[in-house]
């Protein structure tokens, strides 16, 4: 028996004929403008939710997701087609986000802790104090982006370990220990709600 | 491969077929496993159903087209720097462009008259001072104020309306230049062209400064008396200025070392654009408020 999971954009893509990467690439190298066009509505809805993962920014995620769509057009020459192209397309916007966050990563760390731990819900929200998948998502938004970024990669993008380690450019040890640290992090999130 | 990396790997539906029956044997029987799945599934949950709740903006794909297809950054760069260079054309005074010409037409009729290169040699230097004490602040400029009140830096202005200036300069010279060798072989061109260029560099850069510093008439009276002074001869004043005889001698070398004047002369511009920018070393304006 498999498990329930299903990611939306694989069943968008059963629905679209789907477009093949080396294609794209070929013709953005050949200065089709439609190659972009194919390439945002291929995997856009990736990489604007993975953008976003990271930020906590819609702004932001949407300057990410363009320049990536606008470095991808001016580097296509560089993909030799060795990964998946949303592994590469990815990449490019781990890099960027990375940059923009350079600076204010431990702020956002440090108020998303504080989110977690401190704050005190509303009465309407102390009926659903607990519903789960509130304190889980809770639990998300006060990881790292490093970490969210692994959870992401893993559970949305569909990459394989291997992947996701060349996208963030790390060791696949690192994948591991990041996604290990994450279930703990969630474990005591949990943990500490069934407590209240 | 570790339980717990397959037991992600399961989580996320990237095993195969043969290893997701191997999996669930071992979770069957695993109350660890079974208890990190759940919470492995809840993150995959959380992580897809919030991915997928935001649906990417449809117009990024037409503004990254616009980054696409915008002009780099060296043709924006050349653009910018036409139109600066055109403004500032049109807003300086046309009788120095007019004034200089008919200078370095006389002074070439002069030149070939009594058939002496030093005729040129001595003025043009002059001229390509006087035009660059005259380019810049609200002595010369009838739109000072407008051109003041542009978000484009005081230096910027200086040095387009300098470079103008130095290459309709340049220019004229060389013209002269080429009117010389009606009386001089083809040969000496280059000997010419070097007697006037490191001079005029160091002048026009020394008269620059001094105009931004005290005023066109104070920096063309300095720089004309430095210039001049060194074909003084002194000794026919008087006897008395004997004693400037060495010094004197030292002082024509440094305006015949084109590698000092063209050094110097370069400092004096870097100078005179950090001046640009900051009206308190501009006493002269200091005075006139």
């Amino acid at each position: 028996m498999r498990t329930d999971l299903a990611l939306p954009w694989q069943t968008q893509a059963t629905m679209k004929q789907p477009v093949d990467d080396l294609d794209l690439i070929r013709r953005m190298q050949a200065g089709d403008d439609n190659a972009v066009r194919d390439l945002y509505a291929q995997y856009g809805q990736r990489l604007y939710a993975y953008a976003l993962r990271l930020t906590n920014d819609p702004a932001t995620a949407e300057d990410l997701t363009q320049s990536t769509l606008v470095t991808a057009w001016r580097t296509a020459r560089n993909f030799r087609g060795e990964g998946r192209l949303i592994a590469w397309l990815l990449g490019i916007v781990h890099h960027a986000a990375m940059k923009s966050l350079r600076g204010i990563t431990n702020y956002l760390d440090e108020v998303a802790e504080e989110t977690v731990s401190e704050d005190q819900p509303s009465p309407e929200e102390q009926a659903q104090v607990r519903d789960e998948r509130r304190w889980v998502r809770q639990g998300i938004q006060s990881l790292s982006p490093e970490h969210r970024a692994v959870l992401d990669l893993i559970f949305y993008q569909g990459l394989s370990l291997n992947e996701a380690a060349q996208v963030l450019n790390i060791p696949v040890g690192t994948v591991k220990s990041r996604l290990s640290y994450a279930r703990d992090h969630l474990r005591g999130v949990l943990t500490r709600t069934e407590e209240r | 491969m570790n339980h717990e990396e397959q037991l992600i790997r399961y989580a996320a539906n990237q095993l195969n077929e043969s290893e997701h029956v191997d999996f669930e044997k071992h979770l069957a029987g695993c109350a660890s496993c079974q208890a990190d799945l759940i919470l492995w599934k809840s993150l995959a949950n959380e992580v897809i159903a919030s991915d997928s709740a935001v649906p990417a903006p449809v117009h990024l794909v037409d503004s990254a087209l616009e980054v696409i297809h915008a002009p780099s950054k060296l043709t924006r760069a050349f653009k910018s720097t036409a139109q600066l260079l055109r403004m500032q054309l049109l807003l300086m005074h046309n009788e120095l462009w007019f004034g200089s010409a008919a200078l370095m037409f006389i002074f070439l009729a002069m030149a070939l008259l009594v058939a002496r290169v030093e005729v040129l040699h001595f003025f043009v230097p002059m001229i390509a001072a006087g035009t660059v004490t005259l380019i810049y602040g609200s002595e010369h400029d009838p739109a000072a104020e407008l051109t003041f009140a542009t978000p484009i830096s005081p230096w910027k202005i200086l040095l387009a309306r300098l470079t103008l200036v130095s290459a309709y300069n340049v220019f004229l010279a060389l013209c002269a230049t080429v009117g010389l060798l009606l009386i001089l072989p083809p040969q000496a061109l280059g000997e010419l062209i070097l007697g006037w260029l490191a001079p005029m560099t160091f002048l026009s850069a020394l008269a620059l400064l001094l105009s931004l510093w005290i005023g066109t008439s104070n920096a063309l009276f300095i720089s004309y008396t430095l210039w001049a002074a060194q074909y003084l001869a002194w000794t026919s004043i008087g006897e008395w200025f004997a004693f400037l005889s060495p010094w004197l001698e030292s002082y024509r070398q440094f305006w015949n070392d084109p590698v000092l004047l063209f050094l110097l002369g370069f400092a004096l511009i870097l100078f005179a654009l950090w001046s640009a920018g900051h009206e308190q070393v501009q006493w002269h304006r200091s005075v006139v408020l």
